[in-house]
C-alpha cells in the first residue's frame, strides 16, 4: 500500500497514526502526507488559540506516528491545479499523486471563510479567519487589525472561533505574554484600545454554536464584564427538551459574568436574535461604521430566524465575521451544495455519482467544517479501518491504481 | 528493517536562548522568551503492582464484553492506567481536561462513590460521545481501594457520530 495523504493536519495524522495499528507491522507500506504549509499540524498550529496550548498536547501522537519511517511528509507542497495563496508553493498535479499511490486520502479541511451577503470584505469588516491567521502568525501573513484605532468590535457568529477572537481581544497582554503569541502580535495587542466586544447571532443562547469551556472562559475573565442578559432570552420554550449543554448554557449566563458588568474598563455583550442587513462605513458624515440589525426570532417549525422587520443601528469601529467555513470551490470531487468534498462511507462520490476505488476523505474536508479534535480524532479512525478493510477484501494486493473517475468537478487536469 | 514507534517522551520546559549577539544599531536585541511547553502528565508508564496486591479494574467494550482485567494503584487514573495496559482509550490531550476522548463509562454503584466532577470535567463532558448519566472523564477518576473490581465501559464509537454531532 503507497497512501498519500493530501492535507498534513490533525485529520491526516490520525488516519496515519490508526493505520500503522490497524496494518500489519510486517508490511511494507508507505503514507505520504503533503501539505501546502511547511510545517505539519494544520489548525492545531494555525487554528488553536494560543491561550489553549493543552489542545495541542495531541501533537505529540502525531510526532509518535511520524517516528515510523514508513511516513513521510512533504511540506510546501500544492498538490492540484489551484492556485495556492501562497508564492513559494511546489506545484505537484493531482495526476502525479494518482499514478504513483495506490491509495489517496483527501484531508484538505475547510479553509475558506462564509462571508455574509450584506457585509463584504473592506477595511472596516474582516474575517475572523484573518484575525486568527494573524495572532497565530500563519505563512498568508495578513496585516494586524488596527487595534490602536477600534473602541467597539462587532463579531458577527456565535460559535468558538468568535469566542476565541472576543478572549484575544479582552484578555490582558500580560496575561496572554505567557503563552506562545508572537512578539509581533503581543507589540499590537499592547497598544490595544478595544474597550467593548460586541458578538451578534441571529438566533438564541439554546441555538448558538459555542461551547461551555469557550463560554466560560468569557464569563470568567478578569479584565472584562458582560452585558446582563434579559431574563426572558433565557427562558426556554415551553415543552422543549434541552440537552445536558443548552441548560448548562442557560445557567451560566443567567449568573453573569465573574465580574460585575459596569466594574470593569472592558466589558462584552451577546447580542442575540440580531442579524446583519448593511453596513455603512465612516463617511465625511461620519467617523465611525454604522451596522444595521434586523431584529430576529426563531421559527419553531423551521428551527430558522426570521425577520420581524424591527431594525436597529450600532455605532462600531470594526465588524469581524465569524460565520463558519467551507471547502476550496475549484478542488477536486467539492460539492458546491455541500461546501465540501463529496464522500459516502469515507470514499469519495464524482459529479457523476461514482464511488472511486482507493480514494478517500477525511475530516472537515469530507463532512464540512464541524467538530473538535475529538471528532476530527473518530472520523479519522473511522476512515483509516475503511481503508484497511477495503484493502484486505482484494487480499491485500496494492497493484490496483486509484482511477482519478472522469469528471473531478471545477476547472480541472 | 523498520524502527518501531517510539512511546512517549517526555518534553521539559526550555529556556530559548538567542543564539548571536547579533548587534546592529537598527535592530533591537532579541527579547528573552521561554518557550511555552505544556506539562506532560504521563510519564513511560505507571508501576505495575505485583499481581493479587492492586485495586483489580475491568475493562469492557461498549457491547459489554470483557476486554482485559488489569491492576493498578491507589492514585492512578484510569487513563493512565489503560495506557500502562495497551487497552484503546484516547487521551487527545493528556490528562488536561481540553478533550473529551478519555469518556469512560461507569456502574453507577461506583460513580457515586466519586466526588463529584468539576465545571471543567463537565464542560468537556458536554460533548462526549454517548454521554450517559455514570459518565466521568477517565483522566480525571484516581483509584482508591473503594474501586477494587470497579468495571469501566468504554463507549461505543459510530461511523455517523461525526456527521449527526455538533
Amino acid at each position: 500500500m503507497k497512501l498519500a495523504i493530501i492535507g498534513g493536519g490533525p485529520s491526516a495524522f490520525y488516519v496515519a497514526s490508526r493505520l500503522h495499528k490497524l496494518l500489519p507491522q510486517t508490511l511494507d507500506y508507505r503514507i505520504h502526507l503533503f501539505d501546502r504549509l511547511w510545517s505539519p499540524h494544520g489548525l492545531v498550529r494555525y487554528g488553536v488559540a494560543p491561550d489553549h496550548p493543552e489542545v495541542k498536547n495531541c501533537t505529540h501522537k502525531f510526532d509518535e506516528a511520524a517516528l515510523d519511517r514508513r511516513l513521510r511528509f512533504f511540506g510546501n507542497v500544492n498538490v492540484g491545479d489551484n492556485p495556492s495563496p501562497l508564492q513559494h508553493t511546489v506545484k505537484l498535479p493531482l495526476s502525479s499523486i494518482f499514478s504513483n499511490y495506490s491509495h489517496v486520502v483527501f484531508a484538505t479541511g475547510c479553509t475558506l471563510p462564509k462571508r455574509h451577503s450584506e457585509l463584504p470584505p473592506s477595511a472596516s469588516c474582516i474575517s475572523a479567519l484573518s484575525m486568527v491567521h494573524w495572532y497565530t502568525q500563519h505563512p498568508n501573513a495578513p496585516s494586524p487589525p488596527p487595534l490602536d484605532k477600534l473602541s467597539h468590535v462587532s463579531l458577527i457568529g456565535n460559535g468558538n472561533v468568535s469566542l476565541d477572537v472576543a478572549r484575544m481581544l479582552l484578555t490582558n497582554v500580560d496575561v496572554l505574554r505567557k503563552y506562545d503569541v508572537p512578539e509581533r502580535v503581543l507589540d499590537v495587542l499592547a497598544e490595544s484600545t478595544v474597550k467593548h466586544v460586541s458578538i451578534v447571532g441571529r438566533r438564541g443562547p439554546l441555538e448558538a454554536a459555542f461551547t461551555m469551556k469557550e463560554l466560560r472562559e468569557m464569563i470568567n475573565l478578569p479584565d472584562a464584564s458582560m452585558v446582563p442578559l434579559a431574563p426572558e432570552l433565557l427562558q426556554p420554550s415551553e415543552g422543549v427538551p434541552l440537552t445536558r449543554q443548552q441548560t448548562r448554557v442557560l445557567q451560566l449566563l443567567s449568573k453573569g459574568s465573574k465580574n460585575t458588568f459596569g466594574t470593569t474598563a472592558k466589558t462584552w455583550s451577546l447580542d442575540f436574535y440580531r442579524s446583519p442587513a448593511g453596513l455603512m462605513v465612516p463617511s465625511s458624515e461620519n467617523t465611525r461604521s454604522q451596522l444595521s440589525l434586523a431584529h430576529t426570532v426563531v421559527d419553531p417549525a423551521t428551527q430558522r430566524a426570521v425577520p420581524t422587520g424591527e431594525t436597529s443601528t450600532v455605532a462600531t469601529d470594526l465588524v469581524v465575521t465569524s460565520l463558519g467555513f467551507h471547502g476550496e470551490p475549484t478542488a477536486p470531487y467539492f460539492d458546491p451544495g455541500l461546501g465540501h468534498l463529496r464522500t459516502l462511507s469515507n470514499r469519495i462520490v464524482t459529479n457523476a455519482g461514482t464511488t472511486l476505488r482507493n480514494v478517500y476523505g477525511s475530516g472537515w474536508a469530507s463532512a464540512g467544517a464541524h467538530g473538535v479534535l475529538a471528532a476530527t480524532m473518530m472520523n479519522a479512525y473511522d476512515v483509516a479501518e475503511t481503508i484497511v478493510n477495503d484493502h484486505m477484501k482484494h487480499g491485500g494486493r496494492d497493484e490496483s491504481r486509484p482511477v482519478a473517475g472522469g469528471d473531478t468537478g471545477g476547472a480541472q487536469n | 528493517m523498520f524502527t518501531t514507534p517510539a512511546r512517549l517522551f517526555l518534553r521539559s520546559l526550555k529556556t530559548l536562548r538567542p543564539t548571536a549577539a547579533f548587534r546592529s544599531a537598527n535592530l533591537a536585541p532579541c527579547a528573552r522568551r521561554t518557550m511555552h511547553s505544556s506539562m506532560v502528565r504521563y510519564h513511560a508508564g505507571i508501576e505495575r503492582p505485583a499481581p493479587g496486591t492492586g485495586i483489580k479494574i475491568h475493562f469492557n467494550d461498549s457491547k459489554g464484553t470483557l476486554i482485559k482485567t488489569v491492576e493498578a494503584n491507589e492514585g492512578d487514573d484510569i487513563l493512565a492506567v489503560a495506557h500502562e495496559y495497551d487497552i484503546d482509550l484516547e487521551g487527545a490531550c493528556e490528562g488536561s481536561v481540553a478533550c473529551s476522548t478519555c469518556h469512560v463509562i461507569l456502574p453507577e454503584d461506583k460513580y457515586d462513590l466519586l466526588p463529584e466532577p468539576e465545571d471543567d470535567e463537565n464542560d468537556m463532558l458536554d460533548m462526549a460521545f454517548g454521554l450517559t448519566d455514570t459518565s466521568r472523564l477517565g483522566c480525571q477518576v484516581k483509584l482508591t481501594k473503594a474501586l477494587d473490581g470497579m468495571v469501566v465501559t468504554l463507549p461505543a464509537a459510530t461511523r455517523n457520530m461525526f456527521v449527526d454531532g455538533a
